[in-house]
């Protein structure tokens, strides 16, 4: 199916205009000299909800990015089945032109890839070029729940099976806990709320015990929660989370760093067909990192600058590669086969 | 969260300030709202561009009025043609439909923009003196409460069908049946997909709403010349102020119908994933409950129009109130919204109405303005709107095909959207012909998935314990609401006949 131009790419082309035109200057005339790609807007594909955390940290991105690149940017949702749906209309149904990208999350993407039925394959279908932050995973309550500690949690989970929700089971922050439960004999059940909004406000408003997810996402919530644990060796914002202890550092644990990364893929094969395009991206993407206009949009839309990270295609597919064999390990608590 | 009439006075002054731009995002919420695949939330998203460049308050008064408006304009194309424009307003059909058959159009339509106004505007005025409250009712409204809620929408199915009890559980079931279609809501397993991407997601709720109304609408128009019957057409041709007047009456005359059934959209639409679709089926249930004369429901009264149209407004000021207080939003425009005000460095939930009180009070100020402007803009617009019914079915019904297939394709520009359109476009039609009821495939369809999603979501989290949905004081509360609903007609039945029995 060819979505070359149709009704929606044309208004969302007017949106960009209209974006354009609401603020001069955006793009720079050094940028359209620079060369013949991109002559035309890029197209985004979120493969998740309009109004999440990737949706918000691609707009910052792009934002600043535009001014390097040359072109607008251009966005289309494809949420469901923990963002197989996105990825599959992107491999079968977006040209690889590398004028159609997607920004995900490479952690709970790749378990969701690792644990699916999915039609493409990785990498042969798909490369992500550059990452631009790491997001750990934590764990945290509401502000009057019993658990000071995770210490408590995890004595409480010894008694009896502790519920945490989260956005889609797919997710480090998932695996996280699950790698925490078998270390510690904690029981615990995950529960999937099929966004992170939903998870945050039923852990807030007490109808499970906690939250597992990603940091940045909860930082909005303020004083209404209680950060208890970070899934990595070093708590990257200690005054954000009111001074959470890593995990390992708490259980004596070795449980790899459950960190998202929101990255950009392309196509495998306009990687081959268009090295000279996809270049380009990657050298603009980079001068993104340097720019305070960056420093100052990712703040407003909520990602600390202590999570900016700019990552290469070599250390995204690592990063890759690695949850694809954690997702492997927990597989059968992930999936509905036993 | 304390309110001083200082604050309120600003925010009444900032919004009339911004008249001009309220009259805008009005105009453009009604007309998005009557196109069914069009809504608040992608229109925000498209013009995101304007809400990011501009000044937090111009962004927020802009949003705020594009989003009550999309949520009155829906009933339009309801009243007229059959063909919600949104989920919130696929109850409006019930018996805003056969009010404008019979001639009373303009009426239906000044009793949907009235009691829409009131609805909104009561809720919103609540939402402010009692914030601090209501927003408690999110931490009482858990998974199992939300499977007792979507019973009583389910219900109505039972109700809907009244005619043909059989014929309409099995309309139901196919509706729940299509709307089990998708990957499932915790492990991601795909179900009834076919093979087919495009259905992962689960069937896309427009192509149905699309489908089995639009469509088997228009194809069922064809078969006659005019929409209207006769003595309707006769009313219609003749109609002029004095029947808007008599709209503007009957709807007065009914006020406090108007209030109770905008509460139940509150309600609703304060509990995180519920949303307008369900609080205008669960008001028109309840409604219908509490009516003396329940067997008029469905042949086109003042009461089932308004009851949906209050509570679909109503829902309003509850689904932004998550979004206010707690700082999450409770579904997909709120979600939009969100990305204005954090670029715009707003910070949301409690401390929102500490560091900024009048922002988060300005957007019920605004919502209040907003419906005062649009009974002033749009009550003048129905007698001249209602006039689209005498437009001969041989134009009006291309036309419908034409413009709806485009409200199908847009949302995700799949062209497997438009097929699946025109599937269910011929499954509506046959439907209607057949005697099997559209309303009550779409109930299923459309609180199928929730019920599903919630009932699973209970169970993982009681470890499996069917017992949990009787685990909480407020879900059996609510469990014997439920019960007495479904017995109370039955009772009043009984009564009536024995009544009958010793009268004769």
């Amino acid at each position: 199916m060819k979505l070359s131009l149709n009704r929606r790419h044309f208004m969302l082309s007017g949106a960009a205009a209209l974006g354009a035109a609401a603020s001069p200057g955006l793009l720079s005339s050094s940028a359209r000299a620079a060369g013949d790609f991109p002559d035309k807007p890029m197209q985004v594909l979120v493969p998740t909800g309009e109004g999440g955390g990737v949706d918000q940290a691609a707009r910052a991105f792009d934002r600043v990015w535009a001014k390097y690149l040359g072109a607008n940017f251009e966005y289309s949702y494809f949420p469901g089945a923990s963002g197989q749906v996105g990825y599959e209309v992107f491999i079968s149904k977006r040209e690889p032109n590398a004028y159609n990208i997607l920004f995900g999350n490479i952690g709970p993407e790749m378990i969701m890839y690792a644990t699916q039925n999915v039609h493409y394959k990785y990498p042969e279908d798909f490369v992500y070029i550059g990452s631009m932050d790491v997001d750990d995973s934590v764990i945290w309550v509401a502000a009057d729940s019993k658990f000071k500690t995770i210490q408590d949690l995890v004595e409480e989970g010894k008694k009896r099976e502790i519920t945490l929700s989260t956005s889609r089971l797919p997710h480090p922050s998932t695996i996280g806990v699950l790698a925490l439960a078998e270390a510690t004999g904690m029981k615990v059940r995950m529960i999937p709320y099929g966004g992170g909004g939903p998870a945050r406000s039923a852990a807030i408003t007490g109808e499970v015990d906690g939250c597992a997810t990603f940091l940045s996402t909860s930082l909005g919530l303020g004083d209404q929660i209680r950060f208890l644990t970070v899934f990595n060796n070093k708590n990257s914002a200690p005054k954000l989370t009111n001074d959470a202890p890593p995990v390992n550092q708490v259980f004596g644990t070795k449980i790899p760093p459950m960190s998202g990364q929101r990255a950009i893929a392309i196509h495998t094969k306009a990687v081959k067909e268009y090295p000279d395009r996809v270049k380009k991206l990657t050298d603009t993407m980079q001068k993104v990192f340097t720019d305070p206009e960056y420093k100052e949009i990712a703040e407003k839309a909520g990602t600390p600058w202590e999570f900016i990270q700019y990552g290469d295609a070599a250390s995204c597919d690592e990063s890759a590669k690695e949850f694809i064999a954690l997702a492997g390990r927990y597989r059968s608590l992930l999936t509905a086969s036993k | 969260m304390h309110i001083s009439m200082s604050i309120l006075a600003d925010q009444f002054a900032l919004n009339f300030s911004y008249l001009w731009l309220i009259v805008i995002g009005t105009t453009i919420g009604i007309i998005i709202g009557a196109m069914p695949g069009f809504g608040a939330a992608n229109t925000i998203i498209l013009l995101l561009p304007f809400t990011l460049a501009v000044h937090v308050d111009v962004a927020l008064i802009f949003m705020i009025s594009l989003f009550v408006a999309s949520h009155m304009g829906g009933g339009i194309t309801s009243i007229l043609l059959n063909i919600p424009g949104n989920g919130g307003a696929a109850a409006t059909c019930l018996d805003g439909y056969p009010m404008a058959r019979k001639g009373l159009g303009q009426q239906a339509l000044v009793l949907s923009f009235v009691s829409s106004t009131v609805g909104g505007m009561v809720t919103a005025g609540l939402s402010i003196f009692l914030l601090p409250y209501i927003s408690r009712l999110a931490y009482y409204m858990h998974s199992v409460e939300m499977v007792v809620v979507l019973l009583f929408g389910i219900t109505l199915i039972a109700s809907v069908a009244s005619d043909n009890m059989l014929k309409g559980l099995i309309a139901g079931f196919l509706g729940l049946l299509i709307g089990a279609i998708g990957a499932d809501h915790i492990y991601s397993t795909p179900r009834a997909t076919f093979g087919f991407i495009e259905l992962y997601d689960g069937v896309p709720l427009i192509a149905v709403l699309i489908g089995v109304f639009a469509i088997s609408e228009a194809l069922t128009m064809m078969e006659s010349s005019s929409v209207l019957s006769d003595k309707g057409r006769e009313l219609m041709k003749q109609a002029g102020w004095k029947e808007t007047w008599e709209g503007v009456q009957m709807a007065f005359a009914r006020t406090w119908h108007m209030i109770w059934t905008s509460l139940v959209g509150l309600v609703i639409g304060i509990i995180p994933g519920a949303g307008a679709s369900i609080a205008a089926f669960v008001a028109y249930q309840q409604s219908r409950l509490f009516s003396k004369t329940p067997e008029k429901y469905g042949t086109g009264i003042p009461e089932g129009v308004i009851a949906p149209e209050s509570a679909n407004n109503g829902c309003s000021s509850g689904d932004l109130i998550p979004l206010l207080v707690i700082g999450v939003p409770g579904g997909t425009t709120a979600a939009v919204m969100l990305i204005v005000l954090t670029y715009h460095g707003v910070q949301l939930g409690p401390r929102l109405f500490i560091q900024n009180p009048g922002m988060g009070y300005g957007v019920f100020v605004t919502m209040m303005v907003a419906y005062a402007v649009m009974l002033f803009t749009t009550l003048p617009l129905t007698r001249y709107v209602s006039r689209l019914v005498l437009i001969p079915t041989t134009v009006l019904a291309p036309i419908i095909i034409a413009f709806t297939l485009v409200g199908a394709f847009a949302p995700r520009g799949y062209m497997f959207d438009l097929w699946l359109t025109l599937v269910f476009g011929v499954i509506g039609y046959l439907c209607r012909r057949t005697g099997y009821n559209v309303v009550a495939v779409l109930i299923g369809v459309i609180l199928g998935p929730m019920l599903e999603a919630n009932v699973m979501r209970a169970l993982r989290i009681s470890g499996d314990d069917p017992l949990v949905f009787f685990s909480s004081p407020v879900g059996n509360v609510l469990w014997v609401a439920l019960a007495c609903s479904l017995l109370i007609p039955s009772f009043a039945k009984w009564r009536r006949n024995r009544a009958a029995l010793a009268s004769a």
